[in-house]
């Protein structure tokens, strides 16, 4: 397979190849190779301006690629696209609908754009979608009238209409509170449970983690990273230590620069930083089931810890270590992070589950 | 667990969806015509058709009303209004025999006089609310849906097209599976659909209340003119009023779908329509000044003209129910004319839209 070929098997649901757009001297997305699989819950991060939209209008046949290919249901989106489109619910950015229809009418347009039957056939669909993002009391009231977060969920409710095999959604929590937030979070495990293949563009990284089985991570145009979010996260887990002296800290560090040089090469790196009290810390990337070995080596050096404390690995320090920004001294907090945690810290993670077909293939629906 | 295999660029085997999406026909003519469905479904659900529709029936009536005026003004007066005036009234002490005076009686109206004054009247009354009857009133009121119905039409053809840019609709539709062609040509079909049932409506209304009003003159319509040929010639009038209706409508739909804007395309379309008119006089007094080679050249100009070839393309219609003169175009000339500025409009909007790229 040359280079221009999409991977491909019989389970891939997109696959990207070179693909490319320029405007002007502009390149906003460069070379792309991605890879979403039947089941995935895939996020696609990267700031604002990384080209995560302009992928996603490429994916959709609104814009043409300068270069590359993108395959999306085993079909050439440059020559299939109205096959492909609807097996696909989409939004692009924030969702637009007709300001003077009712929401229900919106979706009436929109189910018989889709290619469903018009007339009352559907009203059961448009019902059953209505309900799921809670609009069924607003369903009459005029588009226009809708608040954010309202025309947020009716944009949702749009994408779900065909039950499609794979729901795309574009920033799909801006303008959304916190509750919101975290029903939609909830619909995307609710509908990944059910088969779905999502791609969910994102710059909000917290959110990503809580449901994406597989990331992208796209900086200015260019794949910065792509694979699976557990192990994207463990490569960024560390060991805090904190010893009683300064001199104690650095010769700590070098004693287990030292192991990893030796036999403990499960030690990537380790250097010191300061918390927020000013006090050194030891900070050792290593896998935290490793902590009480990290522990050990020190204790047979007579160096013991006043305190030692894993850290999990984030997306967003995986994201700010491959995108090569900054991150807050000591904590392991970062700018981005800490705006958006508080709202949702309360919500217990649940994993993802991965989906499996059926013997027929055919999947529940929502 | 099994999984479906395909080989590589194969299509993947499409899940089932829940039986309560029930998808239609997906073949180009259904989509296409679904489609259409869509926009006149979005059009009867706006406020602006509806106004758009109340102003142009009641703009028409009020034509018909304006020319039951005269009708009625006539209706109004004595038949002693229609006698010949008193020469000492007018100052003509001569009276009916000065040959370069203005006709005058001398004596009091005789029992003739009186006759030929009602007889007057009631030729006055035949001219004056003719326009309220068949033929004429067909004439007057596709006139008028030339006017006001193209204002109203281009007004509707430039919002369902312009507006889905300037709303941002265009990226929603785009992203449901037909194709950008089909989107056009259903807003070619709808913009079609309003044209028929629009004018059909309107006329018929100004028929009838031109028949009403002409009531009360008491004339009768005379129905001589419908006969074979005739209706045959109606017929070609009414569908020739629609495809003028058309052409102005395809053109904001063209100007709305290049300036992505409904403001392009209405303001586009009716910029134009005025400049035809304007230019036209212009360019008939240049030509009449410079004379020439230069100036038949500019004397031509308007011949290529969207109005001047509708209007040619009615009036030799006109010619065989209403007794007009033929247009100086010919009808072959004025409706090739028109079908290449069609193919224009039609062609450069696919285009346009097959080909850009959808942004912001």
């Amino acid at each position: 397979m040359d280079d221009n070929s999409p991977q491909y098997d019989g389970n891939t649901i997109i696959s990207t190849s070179r693909l490319t757009k320029a405007f002007g001297n502009l390149v906003a997305v460069n070379d792309l190779h991605l890879q979403v699989m039947r089941g995935d819950v895939f996020g696609f991060l990267g700031p604002n301006g990384s080209g995560k939209t302009t992928t996603i209008r490429m994916l959709l046949g609104l814009i043409r690629p300068t270069a590359g290919r993108a395959i999306m249901f085993g079909m050439d989106n440059a020559y299939q696209l109205p096959a492909i489109l609807q097996r696909i619910g989409a939004i692009v950015e924030m969702p637009i609908f007709y300001p003077y229809l009712s929401g229900l009418d919106n979706l009436r347009v929109i189910a018989a754009a889709s290619g469903m039957v018009s007339g009352p056939a559907n009203d059961r669909r448009l019902a059953e979608v209505l309900e799921i993002v809670e609009l069924r009391t607003y369903e009459k009231l005029a588009y226009r009238k809708y608040s954010l977060g309202m025309k947020q969920r009716l944009g949702i409710a749009a994408a779900l209409l065909t039950d499609p095999e794979l729901v795309l959604l574009d920033e799909p929590t801006n303008g959304l509170d916190p509750a919101g937030v975290f029903e939609i979070r909830q619909l995307i495990q609710r509908l990944s449970s059910l088969g779905k293949t999502i791609f969910i563009s994102s710059h909000i990284l917290y959110e990503i983690q809580q449901v994406c089985n597989r990331v992208a991570i796209l900086q200015k145009g260019n794949l910065v990273k792509q694979g699976n979010v557990n192990e994207l996260m463990q490569k960024s887990e560390q060991i805090e230590v904190r010893l009683s002296r300064e001199d104690e800290t650095l010769y700590a560090q070098q004693v287990l620069q030292k192991a990893q040089a030796q036999d403990a090469t499960w030690i990537t790196q380790v250097r010191i930083d300061r918390n927020r009290q000013n006090q050194s810390l030891l900070l050792v990337d290593a896998p935290v089931a490793r902590s009480a070995e990290v522990n050990a080596l020190l204790a047979r050096q007579n160096l013991f810890a006043a305190e030692l404390h894993p850290r999990e690995g984030s997306l967003e320090e995986v994201f700010l270590q491959l995108t090569g920004q900054p991150t807050l001294p000591g904590v392991g907090t970062h700018v981005g992070m800490v705006a958006l945690a508080d709202p949702i810290q309360a919500v217990p993670q649940q994993p993802v589950p991965s989906p499996e077909l059926s013997d027929s293939g055919k999947r529940g629906t929502v | 667990m099994s999984t479906i295999q395909t080989s590589p660029e194969q299509p993947m085997p499409a899940q089932e969806r829940t039986s309560t999406v029930i998808m239609g026909r997906q073949d180009f003519l259904s989509v296409l015509f679904r489609l259409i469905g869509v926009e006149l479904y979005k059009l009867r659900r706006r406020a602006m058709s509806k106004v758009l529709a109340i102003m142009g029936v009641s703009l028409m009536i009020l034509v018909f009303l304006i020319i039951s005026v005269g009708e009625l003004f006539v209706l109004s007066q004595p038949s002693s209004t229609f006698l010949p005036r008193q020469c000492t009234q007018i100052n003509n002490p001569q009276g009916p025999q000065n040959p370069n005076g203005t006709p005058c009686l001398d004596h009091p109206p005789t029992q003739a006089e009186i006759a030929a004054a009602q007889q007057n009247k009631q030729s006055q009354l035949e001219s004056t609310s003719s326009p309220l009857r068949l033929p004429l009133s067909l004439y007057v009121a596709v006139q008028v849906t030339q006017v006001i119905g193209l204002v109203l039409l281009v007004i509707i053809a430039g919002t369902i097209v312009g507006g889905e840019y300037s709303v941002g609709t265009v990226r929603l539709m785009s992203t449901r599976g037909p194709t950008r062609v089909q989107y056009l040509l259903a807003k070619l079909g709808a913009i079609l659909s309003c044209i028929v049932i629009g004018f059909v409506f309107i006329v018929l209304i100004g028929l009838v209340v031109g028949a009403l009003l002409n009531l009360a003159s008491g004339v009768a319509t005379d129905t001589t003119f419908l006969n074979n040929n005739g209706i045959g010639h109606i017929l070609r009038y009414a569908l020739i009023g629609m495809f003028g209706l058309f052409v102005y409508s395809t053109l904001a739909l063209f100007l709305g779908t290049l300036g992505r804007a409904t403001a392009a395309g209405v303001a586009g379309a009716l910029v134009w329509w005025v400049l035809e008119s304007v230019l036209s006089g212009i360019l008939t007094i240049v030509a009449f000044i410079i004379k020439g080679p230069f100036g038949d050249f500019l004397k031509a100009i308007p011949d290529y003209f969207i109005g001047n070839n509708v209007g040619a393309l009615l009036q030799n219609q006109a010619q065989y129910f209403l007794g007009f003169s033929a247009s100086q175009l010919s009808n072959v000339h004025a409706i090739l004319v028109l079908l290449v500025y069609l193919a224009l409009f039609i062609g450069l909007s696919l285009l346009a839209s097959v080909r850009r790229d959808i942004t912001n």
